[in-house]
């Protein structure tokens, strides 16, 4: 029996494959501007992998903003409730999600039956978010993945009181006109992320164990800002990019032995 | 898409009011909010209007008078007005419910006078005295209405407009029935469109729309897999756009609490030995907008629960526009019964716009699937 998850998001496109209740092959791509080639991509280039071919399938599940354009998914269903299934595969312990993304950040509640019983999620914009990461990675100039290897290196924490992306970013070039110190700025962005993140998490509660998936989960300067802010441990997989598409492939799985 | 079929349903609604004042000759009064009776309207020879707006259109025509942060709706109605879409307008009521309304009235009035205008006062606290003040006022409008269309509004008159319109009352009553069940002959969109479509109209075309509607009805099949049942609480939603979002994610809309659904037409006007009795105790003691206060110790939304478990409800979303003070104020109260009576809640915050369609949807379905 072999299942398909495919996650499209915002920024990138992530399929993992079960064959037989295993997880065989992942992959992780950027989404670019056609989520639907996207996801035909990386569902292509892990079935190359493992030599298998899509007529191989028994089920497929789409989630993320792109699964509306999926055409080869048997069922689509939001990435709240994958985000949710694929914490819960990887660490049964789990109850509070921080999912935070390329243009969303969610927090999930789950039960002690590892179901959704509550979640929230981020206004319309993308403060918070991985865009808003890469934005100021931009504006420090420095990568996205040097960005919290930065932050550690600081002594000290500059405010950064604007939450809109663009203002943030207008405000970080003043910073820099200013004299201050990359670092300290680089701090000072990932506490002003870990702040907006709790009040999210405030919205419905923690209960741990709480798990952080998504992309910024990458981002080990916020995480520790999280972990101080939250006061907790919070568990980051192996690989964070892919519970989505591990959640959505275990919800095929489900379907198919239903 | 949300926009196409919300200009769809008011443009085909303005013909119709266009169409009627030009074979009656009587003159429109446009009205906004759901305080002063539109039977008065009626009873004084003239057509009552409810003038509905157009999610996500421009609104920019409306930022010379309005801040950008004030409520979008009022943003819409304002720029529909100033750019001349309700020009077939002769008449304008706009009740005091919210402050932002009230402004709308100033600023509209003010820089495009129409020939009728009133501005319907409204106490903020329902007390003994506010409703005497209530009925009072409705005697200063019916003078006003009176004044205008030079046409006195006798008892005979006002009863046949109430009657008219209670008999669309039993009509909706009816629709909304034929939802309690299990396999609902038709969706929750088509009950709201039908509303928005036939609400706003004068009482007559509106009950000719309704029997078309129950006559084509039995004639339909039931036979759709029940699904999770919604319910709608929230701010003006004269659009459908919500009802067929949460009815593509996998739900249906059974029921609603809004001043476009059940709040105007579940309960019949009573008619009492004063008529002006029976409008004050249907347009004010029990109207559930939460701009009214309702008093310390009153349990705000008994009426809610009720309506939740008669149609078996398996969740509430909740709908508020930016800046519905009102609707905001209440929220934490109902969250919080909502939690204790173990029905999910969702709110949805949005900006008249049902966009980015995309998150919302993202949030419904996420709902639906937890229930």
């Amino acid at each position: 029996m072999l299942v398909a998850g495919i996650d499209v998001g915002s920024l990138t496109a992530e399929v993992v494959l079960i064959k037989d209740g295993n997880i065989i092959h992942y992959v992780i791509m950027p989404t670019g501007s056609n989520s639907k080639k996207a996801a035909e991509r990386a569902l292509d280039s892990a079935l190359h992998a493992m030599g298998m071919k899509e007529p191989d399938l028994d089920y497929v599940v789409a989630t993320g903003y792109g699964r509306i354009s999926i055409d080869i998914a048997d069922k689509r269903i939001t990435e709240i409730t994958c985000h949710g299934r694929g914490a819960v595969y990887l660490n049964p312990g789990v109850r509070t999600v921080i999912d935070i993304g390329g243009q969303d950040s969610k927090v999930i509640r789950l039960n002690d039956e590892g179901k959704v019983f509550d979640f929230a999620m981020n206004d319309k914009c993308a403060a918070g978010t991985g865009r808003f990461l890469e934005v100021m990675a931009q504006a420090l100039e420095v990568g996205i993945d040097e960005l919290a290897g930065l932050s550690e290196k600081a002594r000290d924490t500059v405010a950064i009181s604007s939450m809109c992306t663009v203002f943030a970013e207008s405000e970080v070039v003043s910073l820099i006109a200013r004299g201050l110190p990359r670092e300290e700025i680089a701090r000072g962005l990932h506490q002003s992320i870990a702040d907006r993140t709790a009040g999210l998490v405030r919205r419905v509660g923690m209960e741990e164990l709480v798990m952080i998936t998504g992309g910024v989960a990458k981002n080990r300067a916020l995480v520790k800002a999280l972990n101080e802010k939250l006061v907790t441990t919070i568990i980051v997989p192996e690989e964070p990019q892919i519970a989505g598409a591990l959640g959505a492939a275990l919800l095929a799985q489900e379907e198919l032995s239903s | 898409m949300t926009v196409n079929s919300k200009q769809a349903i008011s443009t085909r609604n303005e013909e119709m009011i266009v169409k009627l004042k030009t074979e009656s000759g009587m003159p429109v009064i446009g009205y906004i909010c759901c305080f002063a009776p539109p039977e008065l309207i009626a009873a004084a020879g003239a057509l009552p209007y409810r003038i509905t707006g157009i999610p996500g259109a421009d609104n920019s025509a409306a930022d010379a008078y309005v801040e950008p942060y004030g409520c979008t709706y009022v943003r819409n109605i304002l720029a529909r007005a100033v750019k001349g879409e309700l020009d077939y307008l002769d008449g304008l009521v706009i009740s005091h419910s919210c402050d932002m309304v009230q402004r709308l009235y100033g600023i509209w009035t003010y820089y495009h006078p129409l020939a009728y205008s009133y501005m319907f006062n409204v106490p903020h606290q329902l007390t003994p005295w506010s409703k005497r003040f209530f009925k009072r006022e409705l005697g200063f409008f019916k003078e006003s209405l009176e004044k205008y269309t030079g046409n006195e509004i006798t008892n005979e008159s006002l009863r046949k407009a109430i009657d008219n319109s209670n008999l669309n009352r039993k009509l909706i009553r009816k629709l909304y029935n034929m939802r309690k069940e299990d396999k609902p002959l038709f969706e929750g969109s088509e009950i709201i469109e039908l509303l928005i479509d036939g609400g706003t109209l004068p009482a007559e075309q509106f009950r000719k729309v309704l029997e078309e509607k129950l006559a084509e009805a039995e004639n339909r099949e039931a036979g759709k897999e029940p699904k999770p049942r919604i319910m709608i609480w929230g701010s003006i939603m004269d659009d459908p756009s919500l009802f067929k979002m949460i009815e593509e994610t996998g739900g249906t809309v059974i029921t609603d609490d809004t001043c476009i659904g059940t709040r105007v037409w579940d309960k019949d006007i009573p008619l009492t030995d004063d008529l002006y009795d029976g409008l004050t105790s249907h347009y004010f003691e029990n109207f559930q907008c939460p701009r009214t206060d309702r008093g310390p110790g009153v349990k705000r939304f008994d009426y809610l629960l009720e309506r939740a478990r008669e149609y078996r409800v398996n969740g509430v979303v909740g709908y508020c526009i930016s800046f519905c003070d009102p609707h905001k104020f209440d929220y934490p109260d109902l969250r919080d019964l909502l939690k204790k009576e173990r029905v999910p809640f969702l709110l949805i915050d949005d900006n008249y716009s049902f966009e980015p369609a995309g998150s919302i949807r993202t949030r419904l379905q996420a709902f639906i699937e937890m229930l």
